[in-house]
Formats: C-alpha cells, structure tokens, sequence
C-alpha cells in the first residue's frame, strides 16, 4: 500500500483529532485558529511535495484513493478554503464556548472534501461526503442560542439525509446494475449494457437528486438562502466555496467517469436543469434583502454556470468547470468573510447597512467591490477568465448532432448580464449613496487577521485574473487526468 | 525615431500609473488634480509624437508590439494603430485632457474624479490600440466601470438610476459580442489549426466562413455596437446617463464611448464577416436614418439643453453608421472623419452647457435668455458649438456631412433626401435654441448681478476645441490622410469602389 497517497489526509485528520486536547489546556481561539493553520499548512506541502518530487499519481489500497492532478487541485481549493475561513475564524469567534469543537470539525469536513476528490470509488465518495455533511450540521448550529441558526441547522440535516439516501439508494441500484462501485468498472460496465436501461435510469434519477442536493442545483436548492443566511458567516463561506464544490467533484466523477457511455440519456437533462438553476438563482437574487441570502441565491446561479460542463463533456469544459470552481472558491470565500468581518464590526447583514461603506472602510469596500465584479464576470478579473472558458466551451461542443449545446452558452451570457443588476446595487449602496444627514460617520475597526483573509481572496481574485495562464495549464491537467 | 520604444504601451502606461498617484493624493485636492493634468499630458504627447511618426502612406498596422499572455487559449497582448485608430487615439488623449482642466472645480472626492478619468482614458486607448479579440473586450468593459461611479457619484439628482441603466445596457450589449467573438475564435481555429484571439489571425479567413455563419455572428456583433453607439431603436439609455452625467462625464461619454462603437463596426464587423454585413446592409442603413431622423427631431422637442445636445448625438451618430453602410471608400472615410469631427464638437457642446447650468443654476432654455448680453465669451463658444454641428461650411462638421452625403447618393440615389431633410431639422433646432438662450430678453435666472462669464478652466478647453474644429474644417486633409489609405483592405472586402 502507498500511504503517501493519503499522507495530507492523514495529517490533517491527526490535528483535527489533536485540536479538542489542545483545548482542554488552552481555550483561546486565536491559538486554536493557529494550530488548525498549521495543520492545514503541512497538509498544503504534503500535496506541494508530492508533485515538487515528480510523483506520478499515487494509488492507495487498490485504486480506492489517488493523488493525481485532479485530486491534487481540489485538494489544493479545499486546503486553501479552509485556511481562509479559520483565519477568519480566530476573531469571529472570539470568546465562543466551544471553540476547539469548531476547528476540529472544520478541519474534518475539510478532510471529507478531500476524500471526496482523491476517490476513485462510489463507497468512498459517499464516505467522504458523509463525513463533510455531519460535520457542517453541527458547524451550521455551532450558536445554538441562535433561533435562526439552529433552524437552519435542522434543515440542512433533514434535507441533507434525505439526500444522503437518494444517493445510497442510486449507488445500490448501479451496484446492482454493473457489480462493481469503482468508477472505471461502473464506466466499462455501463458501455457494454443495454438492457437494463430502465433501471440505469432510476438509479441516474436517484444521484441525479442525491448529487442535486448537495450543490444547491434547481428545483432542490430550497434549502440553501435559509442555511447559508442561518449559519455563521464564516461557515457560510466554507458552506459555499468548499463542501458544495464537493458535490461537484462527486458529479464529474460520477458522470464524466462512469456515465460517459450513456451520456446520451443524460446531458440534455442536466442541460436543461443548468440553465434552470441560474436563471432562478439571478432572479431570485435581483430583490433580496439580506446580504447573505442575495450572495447564497448568485451562488445557486453560479452551480448553474459550473454544471455547463457536465453536458459538453469535453476536456475544454470540464477545464472551464474546475476553474470556475477555484475563482468561485475566492470569490465567493472571500464575499461572505467580508459579511463577517463586517459583522465582527458591528454593521448589519442587511444590504441597506452597507449605505456609505466606503467611507467607513474603505479596504472592505474595495475589496468587496472586487470580488462583487469578478462575480458578475467583469474584466480582467479572475471570475471573467473562467467564464470566458466556461462560457465558450459549449460553442467549440456544438458539433453536429450537439447544436443545442450553444444554447447553454447563451443562457450563461444573459444571465451574466441580469447578475450584474444586483451586484452592481450593492456596489452602489456602498459607494454612491450617502448617508443620512445625521448618520455618525466613525471608520470601522476590523480585525487585523480577518482583513488579512479577505486580501487572500481578492489577491487571488485579481492575480488570477491578470495571470490566468498557469492557472488555465493546472486546469487542463486535472482534465485531462480525470479523463485518463 | 521610435524604433525601439513601445509608445502604445506607454500610452497606456502613463494613465495607468497616473490614476494610482492621483487616487493616493486623497489628501490634498490641489496635488491631485495636478498630477493628473501631468498624467493626461504625456499621453497628449506622446500621441502627438505618434500623429507624426506614423507613416501615412505606409498601410497596415504601425508602432506594433506583441507579447503572449495567455498561451492556453491562445491570448496575445497586441497593440497597433492604422489610419483609422490614430485619429482616435489622438481624439482621447486630447479629451481626456481637456475634460481634466475643465474639471477643476471638483470639489468632492477630487482624487477619485481625478483617477476615474485616467482609468476611463486607459480603457478607452486600449479600444482603439488592441488587436486581440479578448484584449480588446477587456479594454471594452474596464470603460464601463470609470463612466459607472463618474455618473453615480458625481451625477445629477437620478444619478443612481442613470448609472446602473448605462452599465447593465452597455453590459448586455457587450456580453452578445463577446458570444460572437467565441464564435469567430472557434470557427478561425477550425480552420487554421490552431486557437488565437488575433484580430488578424481571424480576419485573415473569417471573411471565407459560410455566408449562414457569417449573418448570425455580424448581427451578435452589430448588436454590441449600435447599442454603444448607440442607435436607434437601442438609444434610451444614452438621454439618461447624459443628463445626470457630470459634464466630463458627458464630454467623454459622447466624446469616446459613442465612438467606440463606430469604431468596433469598422475594425471588426465589418473588416471580419463582410458576407454578413452585405445581408445586413438594409438594417444597418435603416437603422441609421431612423437615428438621424428620430434624434433630429426628438431634438427639437427638448427643454433641457443638455438633453437636447444628447439627442443630436444619436442623430450624428447616425451620419457615421449612414457612412459606413455605404461601403465605399469615400462613405467609409467620411464616417471616421465624422467620428472625429462629433469628438471635437460634442465635448463644446457638452461643456458650454456645464457652464451655463454651473453660473445660472439651469439649463432649461425657456428660463434662459440674453445670455450674450451677460455672458459674451460663453455665448461665442456656445454659437461656435452649435454652428459646427449644424453643418456650417468651413467647421468640421460640414466636411464630414457632405462626404457621407455625397457617398450616399452615389450608392442610394434618393434616398439621400432623408437625412438631408433631417439636416434642416438640425439646422432649425440649433437656431432656435439659440434665439432662445443667447438672444432675447432676459430673464430672471440670467438677469442677475453678479453672473460670472467663463473661468479660465473653462474658456481654455473651449478655446482650444474652437480653433481645432476650425483649422480641421479648413485643411480636412490632415485627418483625411490618416484614414483613407487604410481603408483599402475593407472596402475591397465588402466589394465595394
């Protein structure tokens, strides 16, 4: 067995094992926030090392875990979450009465995303999966004083296990199907049948719901506004850059491994439901109140721009997919810990709070100014440079036989342009509106290690704008080492 | 003499190192605005230096410089310029100038006014340098976000709204060329082998693509084009944002912006898929007399003098995209002139309206009047402003009119009736706000004490522009020898004389 396969799993499993003893001696959150760092940090070099030393992929246990490109990247995305959210953290929660429990399940849930990408097995990507959902439950509800909280907590749970078992139920039925649960078995499986396709589809329909769930795609993202408004900013954040990407990674691995050969039966499907989910997540957003429910409804649109690559199915697209993932990872990270450090500061989660923001802290509005146009795809950002991949990848698809895939990237166009509306509102509450006349003008306090995880974000998020070659290049191995 | 320095890149340089000095100089207004009149002073320069390096006669792009920028999708950093960009280039570098000292008595926010308009000026020399399909979109959407805040922050009472109307229009419009521009990106590297965003890479064979190919795509383009520049039906944004603009803001918005897309029509529409500009002829044609008549008239119709000057835009505008759907040399040139002639004459217009809202307090031609009684200099500019638009011989304005006109009635006949009815209309709205503002009795608004004429800031912009919109009128063929050798390759595309 090569256990270096799993080495960054391994020690990031051990510091979230380590964290709750530490905490019984030191309770500060800071220090707490700093070991989970470092953690992360050795788990960040154990995948660097891997490939510095020219490792080909790693293969653990008979292939049911890999470190390969891909697995390589999101394990990269998950670590680099993670660290931008504790960093947050260590101010956020200041003073909480649980707060090794926090850092424990971060780094746990964190563990579980990256089970997720080096799985090369249905079983252990269920497990994976597993293991990031429990601990975000608790994560969600971690003020359990908190009404909102705690109800969204509870919805996440249900709506999470009942997706949990969709998805068992899909996985048992493909076992059923092609007797094997590695995704290359299902893959050669799959081609060679025909005759049980009825069955083929119910189990596709079960994941299809399973998978839906997880990253918020319509009609099953009800549950997303009320748990990303509910749960603690910072969550939220990891919520919305990390564990939903998850699902993404789970899906690719699912239909562009083991799917690839009924791809037929399935792409208009998904084509359908990704136009679908980002219309309604930008139509949803145009009128929210809330901050937090307007960035969680752009990020049930952008599910929508990132499921384009499922039906194109190219190396081009899925290309186009995981970058959009990396700069929605920052984007959006970096979105909703600019909330939190706001919140940390004492301004409200309503948009109207932000009115006049620039003259109270003028970084977090930059910055937020930033990121809110990189979302809407505005160049040079990093947002742009993946939509331009993303966005064109269904025009070169569209070969005979496959027109229609052109209609994916118009769909992803316009509804660009509808996400500007409200991206653009807030922009303009915190640059062009004024305050009222008496409004007490005081410039903000921010947190030194907070700010300094926003700059993270928007540093990546201009840098891989400008500079998006070598991103594209690690992009394109992922693909191509998926496909492989 | 300039072998060996970038002077397009430096162009672009300069404005954008200028913006990051100014936006820093928060503190102290007055060094701000000095630091970017320097910063719009080099590029005035170096533009200058550039009118007289190029070679007139030489053809094809000049000054070029290529740099890989992003190898994986085939992403080239290309600069150029041929005889019809020059004449642009020198156009915003000279504006933007211009519009900084007029700006001088900015009081809020100085730094940030200040760095927006180096930041728009880089955007917008970017346009008119690229040559790279993505390159140029990027310089086409960094213009959106200066004009957004210099409207939403320093605009008049309906700036919120008028400000994200401009951006969400110009935005859609943008992201339907960019869907076009994918698909000359793909179909070019179908047929070359290999992915680029050159504009000359792709217009070597996208002129051969399929003719159903080639409709679809040009109207994607087209669309992105008449809604900047903008034409009628696709204009309602542009009486907005014009209004509650600040006057900079309009100077450059009609000024720059209109110009960028005429300017996209003739470097990439047309040059790039002329099969399907041949189809869409009519349209093109159509829609250009439908903006000359529609703007001339909903001119006459105004009160407000600045809405009044924002309408002629459309109408002029028109006379440019009447021009180009010629598709003959002559009709082609004529419409670039006219492009730098409205430049020229929309930024006076523009200003002396600023000046007569900031000394009487409004702008609203009923309540004005005998404004040459009170205020001489300003009401000279003001008849030297409109007199030019209308089309009086010897100003810029007439020179560009009679060659679209001319070209129009080689290729139409007839038809040229249209806008020359409509060039009467001009013609009455002009004299007519005229007789009302500058001539009659005073009113109470004018008829004040202590009424100030221009102030230096603002006479020397307009002086400056006045006797550019004469000696232009004059000795056309300064502008002229720029563009015509450059058209050749177009025209013959497009299979015309």
């Amino acid at each position: 067995m090569d256990y270096s396969a799993i080495y960054p799993e391994i020690i990031l499993a051990l510091f979230a094992i380590v964290i709750p003893a530490v905490g019984m001696v030191m309770k500060d959150s800071k220090f707490l926030a700093a070991v989970s760092l470092a953690g992360i940090g050795l788990s960040m070099l154990a995948v660097l090392m891997h490939f510095y030393e020219g490792f080909g992929p790693a293969v653990f246990d008979n292939g049911l875990l890999v470190l390969d490109a891909f697995s390589g990247l999101f394990m990269m995305i998950f670590l680099a979450v993670a660290f931008v959210v504790i960093l947050a953290s260590g101010r956020f929660i200041e003073g909480e009465k649980h707060a090794p429990e926090y850092y424990c399940l971060i780094l746990l849930a964190t563990v579980g995303m990256m089970l997720v990408a080096a799985s090369t097995d249905l079983f252990v990507l269920f497990v994976g999966i597993e293991v990031t959902s429990v601990s975000s439950y608790a994560l969600v509800a971690f003020r359990k004083k908190d009404i909102k909280g705690t109800e969204a907590a509870v919805k996440y749970f249900i709506f999470g296990g009942l997706s949990s078992a969709f998805t068992l139920f899909g996985i048992s039925l493909i076992y059923g199907i092609t007797g094997t649960t590695s995704f290359e078995g299902i893959g050669a499986a799959v081609g060679t049948l025909d005759e049980f396709q009825e069955i083929i589809w119910l189990a596709l329909v079960m994941v299809i719901v399973g998978f839906g769930f997880k990253v918020a795609m319509v009609p099953f993202h009800a549950w997303a506004p009320d748990v990303y408004d509910g749960a603690p900013s910072t969550i939220t954040a990891m919520l919305a850059a990390g564990s939903k990407k998850m699902g993404f990674v789970a899906m690719f691995k699912f239909f562009l491994i083991g799917m690839i050969a009924i791809k037929a039966d399935w792409d208009i499907v998904i084509a359908i439901v990704a136009i679908l989910t980002m219309t309604v997540g930008n139509l949803a957003a145009l009128n929210q109140t809330s901050i937090k429910r307007m960035l969680a409804y752009s990020s049930i649109a952008q599910a929508g721009y990132i499921l384009i690559a499922l039906p194109v199915a190219t190396e081009f697209a899925l290309t186009g997919g995981i970058f959009h993932i990396m700069t929605h990872a920052f984007m959006k990270g970096g979105a909703f810990i600019i909330v939190a450090t706001l919140a940390v500061a004492a301004v409200g989660e309503k948009i109207a709070d932000y009115k006049g923001l620039a003259k109270r802290s003028n970084f977090m509005a930059f910055s937020m100014t930033i990121l809110l146009f990189s979302l809407a795809g505005i160049p040079p950002l990093a947002g742009f440079a993946s939509k331009v991949v993303l966005f064109s990848s269904p025009i070169q698809g569209s070969v005979a036989g496959t027109e229609w895939l052109v209609w994916l990237a118009v769909a992803g166009i316009i509804n660009s342009a509808i996400s500007l509306y409200y991206y653009a509102r807030v922009v303009k509450y915190m640059y062009v509106d004024e305050l009222e006349e008496n409004a007490p003008v005081e410039r903000l306090k921010i947190p030194r290690s907070m700010a300094a995880a926003v700059a993270i974000c928007v540093i990546a998020t201009i840098g891989i704008g400008l500079f998006p070659d070598y991103f594209i290049q690690l992009c394109r191995d992922a693909a191509q080492a998926l496909f492989a | 003499m300039l072998e060996n320095i970038p002077i397009l890149s430096l162009l672009l340089l300069f404005p954008l190192i200028g913006a990051v000095i100014t936006f820093l100089l928060g503190k102290n207004p007055k060094a701000a605005k000095l630091s970017a009149l320097i910063f719009s002073a080099i590029p005035l320069v170096l533009s200058l230096v550039m009118l007289i390096d190029y070679v007139q006669t030489g053809g094809g792009y000049q000054f070029k410089e290529s740099f890989t920028w992003i190898d994986a999708l085939g992403i080239q950093y290309i600069l150029g310029v041929d005889g019809i960009s020059v004449p642009m280039v020198f156009l915003s570098t000279l504006l933007v100038f211009l519009a900084i000292i007029f700006s001088w008595d900015i009081e809020h926010r100085t730094n940030q006014y200040m760095a927006l308009m180096l930041v728009l000026e880089l955007g917008v020399l970017g346009v008119f340098m690229a040559l790279d399909y993505f390159v140029f979109y990027i310089f086409w959407e960094i213009v959106l976000i200066p004009m957004y805040f210099l409207i939403g922050v320093w605009g008049g009472p309906r700036r919120s709204y008028a400000a994200i109307k401009f951006f969400i229009y110009t935005h859609v419009a943008s992201l339907v060329m960019l869907l076009g521009i994918f698909a000359l990106y793909f179909e070019a590297a179908s047929v070359n082998g290999y992915y680029s965003f050159g504009m000359e890479t792709i217009n070597a064979v996208s002129p051969f693509f399929a003719e159903s190919f080639q409709v679809i795509v040009f109207g994607a383009l087209f669309f992105g084009f008449a809604v900047k520049m903008p034409m009628f039906p696709f204009h309602t944004w542009l009486p907005d944002a014009h209004v509650e603009a600040p006057t900079a803001g309009s100077v450059l918005l009609a000024g720059l912006l209109l110009k960028m897309g005429a300017y996209g029509i003739i470097r990439v529409a047309l040059p790039a898929l002329p099969t399907g500009a041949n189809e869409w002829q009519w349209i093109m044609i159509t829609m250009a007399l439908l903006s000359i008549v529609y703007g001339a008239v909903m001119c006459l119709a105004q009160k407000d003098l600045k809405k009044m000057v924002a309408y002629s835009s459309i109408s002029h505008m028109g006379i440019v995209l009447l021009g180009f759907a010629t598709f003959t040399e002559l009709g082609i040139a004529a419409g670039v002139f006219q492009m730098f002639a409205h430049g020229l004459i929309t930024a006076v217009l523009f200003m002396i309206c600023g000046v007569v809202q900031h000394k009487t307090g409004t702008r609203n031609i009923p309540r004005l009047g005998g404004l040459a009684a009170k205020m001489p200099y300003a009401a000279t500019f003001m008849m030297i402003g409109f007199l030019a638009s209308l089309g009086l011989p010897g100003m810029v304005g007439f020179v560009a009119e009679f060659g679209v006109f001319t070209a129009t009635y080689d290729a139409f006949g007839w038809l040229l009736l249209i806008p020359i009815i409509s060039v009467a209309i001009t013609a009455a709205y002009y004299i007519w706000a005229m007789q009302r503002t500058i001539f009659g009795p005073l009113t109470k608004e004018v008829d004040i004490e202590h009424l100030h004429d221009v102030c230096w800031y603002e006479a020397l912009p307009l002086a400056v522009l006045s006797g550019l919109i004469v000696m232009f009128g004059m000795f056309p063929a300064l502008v002229m020898d720029y563009i015509r050798p450059a058209l050749g390759t177009v025209v013959s595309l497009l299979g015309g004389i």
